[in-house]
């Protein structure tokens, strides 16, 4: 069965450059560019309109990841430099700026606290950012660039994804690497956990999607349709959906129960780097999509007759 | 006869701590030239053919295996080499001597020139000054990096270049300063630049694009094919650097630059030529110039020097710059759009740390790449390309639907009909 989303708007042209990553919260959505820094639109009015910007990142910034509550957001810049930024009332400012070295993808704990991070020669740390930045994880794989990274909803697991194709899960409580997940051989681009924990995705230059169950490790479903790169996934909250986007401009939404792919657009040739559920509006949910059309497009799933 | 007499005296020294750099370079080339060039003039002075003119140089060992170290507080390469000291006399006691004499003046008046105007020559150019005198590209390469030195500085310092690399193929024809003809149009095969200096007319009337080659291999190749005559586009004029040389590279400047395809002076200053030459060829279409570069930092960078100049010697960089230098290639995005069916596996190749640390230092440098600078689109591949962590060669499109050649058809089309 498929389903419908209708386009119901775009922040068009907001960046100068492409959108290299964006991170929602309650009523806003972020976007991290290659020019020099954050935009944060409203997603409660229609308009979508710009609410603030946030030039800290000189020369681009790669990836901005929020917490669950939206008080706290972490970015990344080409420059290396980390930026950590609070929410109060809906207008964020710089807390403090860190030099992790050579940390490339990141993601935050749902409270907030616990950064974790990839390096470019593949280290996997967690640092505490209630505690002066202290690094109080460092789990050392194979060497190959640690591309993307995630952390389970609950905070015990943490996955990543590297350029050779592994995938790595690890406990953050015991430090342990439980699985080092097989399917994959070429870069993993993109990697996340569904909102209760059971799966894992990943995906990336083989253009397939993996599902893992991460209490076995075992690769339970393989969702096939992308003819490009895949670079961005998403699950919506209720984990019965999968978000993606790949490097030739598709976005696809996928079924997790029938292991389909339930809609495709293609409004958009250029590159799509980053694809994020919105929070759910009444009974309706929506996405967003960014990419190299240097748009935010945001989309609503088609309600009633 | 003993043949460590043969000319001058020696004296060997181990040198330890040897060559500390001058504090100011610029002061102790200027102090060198300015007493070695009094003092012979002095002694040409005394009468009666009285005087010695002599001029004295220090060279390196150069049969000793040396060991390299970083100087820690500069950061720098350094050797251990035994050094010997050489004196040579005017007229000397043989024609050896005298010959030594004569060439070791001429390098030296033409550092001293070109340490006054603040000119960069190439260790070619001094050659090419009197082949006959000199007998070889190598003697010339020797005695300035024995020069250098001798005064403690490195070739940089004495406004030197290595010889200048730059190739040109094409349908053009040059006028030299002594009246001298060259009709390229008929040549298949390239041939060094000439110097910008022996130009007195360069004719591309004919010329309908111009394209800049990051890589003599593809140059070759298009050359081979000769792509200059048979492109979709018209009659070209392909310009790169060589990166072959018929003699040893020189560890003590070796840099991270060289052998990459940057530009020298020489290759810069002919193609500024073709830049300037193109408006009064022609009152319409005028031919656009094109660079292919690789699709990583150094081929952007390669690009960057063309267009705006190199950020090591900025001084001469206002009469050099290519304002209208188009790029056409090669994009990594481009590559990866064609699709997987057209990659094969070692197409693309990861990046290195020092490919993205260059990246940084590039968009955290160069003007050109700030956010508000004049190239926003080379900005933005660079960082795709920390994004993908990947880079590409040119040689990438050989094998590919048409070819390079067939490649850079339909780009030149696609580009010149926007």
């Amino acid at each position: 069965m498929s389903k419908q989303y209708l386009s119901y708007g775009s922040a068009d042209n907001t960046h100068p450059t492409d959108i290299f990553s964006l991170a929602v919260t309650d009523k806003q959505i972020l976007s991290a560019s290659g020019s020099n820094g954050l935009q944060v639109h409203s997603t409660t009015d229609p308009d979508f309109p710009l609410v603030q910007t946030l030039e800290a990142h000189k020369v681009g910034c790669h990836h901005v990841v929020t917490d669950e509550r939206g008080s706290r957001a972490v970015s990344v810049g080409f420059g290396g430099e980390v930026l950590i930024w609070t929410c109060q009332d809906g207008a964020w400012s710089k807390t403090k700026g860190v030099t992790f070295t050579d940390v490339w993808a990141i993601a935050l704990s749902a409270d907030g606290q616990y950064l974790a991070g990839t390096t470019q020669n593949g280290h996997i740390k967690v640092w505490d950012l209630g505690a002066h930045e202290e690094e109080i994880r460092d789990h050392e794989t194979k060497g190959s660039f640690g591309t993307c990274i995630d952390l389970s909803p609950d905070g015990r697991l943490i996955a990543s994804g590297h350029e050779n194709g592994s995938v790595y899960i690890f406990s953050t409580e015991t430090g342990r690497m439980p699985f080092s997940l097989s399917g994959l051989v070429k870069p993993v681009r993109t990697i996340a956990f569904s909102p209760g924990g059971k799966f894992l995705a990943a995906a990336g230059d083989s253009r397939v999607i993996v599902l893992y169950d991460t209490s076995s490790g075992e690769q339970v479903a393989s969702l096939t349709g992308h003819s490009a790169w895949i670079l961005s996934l998403s699950w919506s909250s209720t984990g019965e959906y999968l978000l993606s986007g790949s490097f030739d401009g598709k976005v696809k939404v996928w079924s997790i129960d029938t292991r389909s792919c339930v809609a495709t657009h293609s409004e958009t040739e250029k590159a799509i780097w980053n694809v994020k559920w919105l929070p759910k509006v009444g009974k309706s949910e929506g996405f967003a999509t960014a990419g190299a059309s240097r748009s935010i497009s945001f989309y609503r799933e088609a309600t009633g007759g | 006869m003993d043949a460590s007499l043969d000319h001058g005296h020696h004296t060997a020294s181990q040198a330890s701590a040897l060559n500390v750099r001058p504090e100011n370079p610029r002061a102790a080339v200027r102090q060198y030239v300015g007493e070695t060039l009094a003092a012979l003039v002095e002694q040409v002075c005394i009468p009666d053919g009285e005087g010695k003119p002599k001029i004295t140089i220090k060279r390196r060992h150069t049969t000793a295996i040396s060991s390299y170290r970083i100087n820690i507080s500069t950061g720098a390469l350094e050797s251990d080499n035994a050094e010997t000291e050489v004196t040579y006399i005017w007229p000397g006691k043989d024609a050896y001597e005298a010959w030594r004499f004569s060439i070791t003046l001429r390098v030296l008046t033409a550092i001293a020139e070109a340490f006054d105007s603040g000119v960069v020559v190439s260790k070619r150019d001094i050659y090419y000054s009197d082949p006959a005198a000199f007998e070889s590209q190598q003697v010339v390469d020797t005695l300035v990096d024995d020069l250098a030195y001798t005064i403690g500085v490195s070739r940089f310092d004495l406004n030197v270049e290595a010889a200048a690399k730059g190739l040109v193929t094409g349908f053009y024809q040059v006028t030299t300063t002594t009246g001298e003809r060259i009709d390229a149009r008929l040549l298949t095969n390239d041939c060094l630049i000439p110097r910008v200096q022996d130009i007195s007319r360069l004719d591309i009337s004919d010329v309908d694009w111009v394209l800049i080659l990051e890589k003599e291999a593809v140059f070759r190749r298009l050359t081979r094919s000769n792509f200059h005559i048979r492109a979709r586009a018209g009659m070209g004029l392909i310009v790169t650097v060589t990166l072959t040389s018929s003699f040893k590279p020189d560890m003590r400047v070796l840099t991270t630059q060289q052998g990459k395809g940057y530009p020298d002076l020489g290759t810069r200053s002919f193609v500024r030529k073709i830049y300037d030459s193109i408006p009064s060829s022609r009152s319409h279409n005028l031919p656009p110039i094109y660079a292919l570069v690789d699709s990583d930092p150094d081929g952007i960078a390669i690009m960057s020097t063309y267009k705006y100049g190199s950020m090591a010697h900025t001084r001469e960089n206002s009469s050099l710059v290519i304002p209208s230098l188009r790029w056409l290639g090669l994009r990594t995005t481009d590559v990866v759009e064609d699709g997987e069916e057209a990659l094969n596996g070692d197409d693309l190749m990861p990046l290195t740390p020092r490919d993205r640390k260059k990246i940084v230092a590039m968009l955290s440098r160069n003007p050109v790449l700030a956010v508000d600078g004049l190239e926003p689109e080379w900005r933005v591949e660079l960082q795709r390309m920390m994004m993908l962590n990947v880079k590409a060669e040119t040689e990438i499109r050989y094998g590919r639907d048409g070819g390079l050649e067939g490649w850079i058809d339909r780009e030149m089309g696609r580009r010149a009909s926007i």
